[in-house]
């Protein structure tokens, strides 16, 4: 059918979708409903819809963008360097919350989940939802979750993360950049710190390092909560 | 940026190294970041050309999610008696966590009374 598409009209997509996102995003104000991540999805289902030109296609056009996502994660090493002195003193706090807001992330995700009616697949499909992508991914494969809706429900969360987050932390008066950009990394993984790096360098470190760290404690956590469940229930 | 590319490529794989030797359940691009981490603290810091690939990868983040994020509207019709838990889930559940997590840190680094 769409054979003409081709991977670099699937890549070219990408990017045409991208500039025409970033446009919208600058125009609107920076209006977070418009972030170049959202606008641009939009655009690009619109136009594989319009083009009949199927999802799997689009994305082995993209293979190579994602491949990008590997050493991206790596380079966060880098501003985590310049920033992670500004950690001193902060220590206890951001380790507790990390804790528990990894805990509380998942758990209200579950509880709501269920009370508006998910099945066990969806459910176990969203448990990771608040992890960045490429560990989210692994969690869901190892409990038995779709992995086409854990990655939809990351990015769904990310993109929620970057449009709540400015103005529940500034109505709760956390304005030290290290704290709300903690948090953003920490509820909305790579999106949530993709938006802190435009904000503000520290909130962006510090966001790699909500994101670093609720990732590696879900990774390890998630999957034997959900054996325990099915072993006592 | 070749070099800069080089250092970060050759930190994922040996993330992935690590992680199949030992096992652990973590990407081997994290456990890469982690490892870069170390390094820069025992080197002193990174070089010109890593730094630069760096910070261009970072500017770009929000380009890499838009793929993954195009699914979203192409989970097809089994899952459409699913849409109101996910997304009552996803935009409940982050406005909770961002309130649990806010609250938390501030109690947590209250200035003690004088």
């Amino acid at each position: 059918m769409s054979a003409w598409f081709g991977t670099l009209g699937a890549l070219l997509l990408t990017l045409l979708a991208f500039l025409a996102g970033e446009r919208l995003y600058r125009l609107s104000g920076r209006l977070a409903l418009l972030h170049p991540t959202i606008a641009g999805a939009v655009l690009t289902a619109a136009a594989l819809h319009l083009l009949e030109v199927d999802y799997d296609r689009y994305m082995r056009g993209n293979e190579t963008l994602q491949f990008l996502l590997g050493p991206a994660t790596v380079a966060l090493a880098v501003p985590l360097y310049y920033q992670l002195h500004l950690v001193r003193g902060l220590v206890a706090p951001l380790l507790i919350t990390v804790v528990a807001g990894a805990a509380f992330a998942v758990l209200s995700a579950l509880g709501i989940a269920w009370w508006l009616g998910a099945n066990p697949q969806t459910l176990l499909s969203l448990a990771s939802k608040s992890v960045t992508t490429p560990i989210a991914i692994g969690i869901s494969e190892e409990i038995g979750g779709l992995v086409t809706v854990t990655t939809g429900a990351v990015v769904f969360t990310g993109a929620a993360g970057i449009v709540l987050a400015p103005p529940l932390l500034r109505w709760l008066r956390v304005d030290d950049p290290r704290l709300w950009g903690f948090c953003m990394g920490l509820a909305a993984h790579g999106v949530g710190t993709a938006r802190a790096f435009e904000i503000n360098p520290t909130a962006g470190a510090f966001a790699s390092l909500g994101l670093c760290l609720t990732g590696t404690l879900s990774a390890v956590i998630i999957p034997l909560a959900v054996t325990a469940g099915r072993f006592f229930g | 940026m070749i070099r800069g590319l080089a250092i970060l490529l050759f930190c994922q794989w040996l993330g992935e190294v690590v992680k199949t030797a030992l096992g652990l359940p973590l990407p081997g691009a994290v456990l890469g970041m982690l490892i870069l981490l170390l390094a820069l603290f025992a080197l002193g810091g990174p070089d010109d050309g890593l730094q630069k690939t760096s910070n261009q990868l970072i500017q770009y983040l929000a380009l890499l999610f838009l793929p993954p994020a195009v699914g979203l509207f192409f989970l097809g019709p089994t899952f459409a008696d699913q849409w109101l838990a996910m997304a009552g889930a996803i935009v409940l559940g982050t406005t909770l966590t961002l309130l649990f997590c806010g609250a938390l840190l501030r109690w947590l680094t209250r200035s003690p009374p004088q």
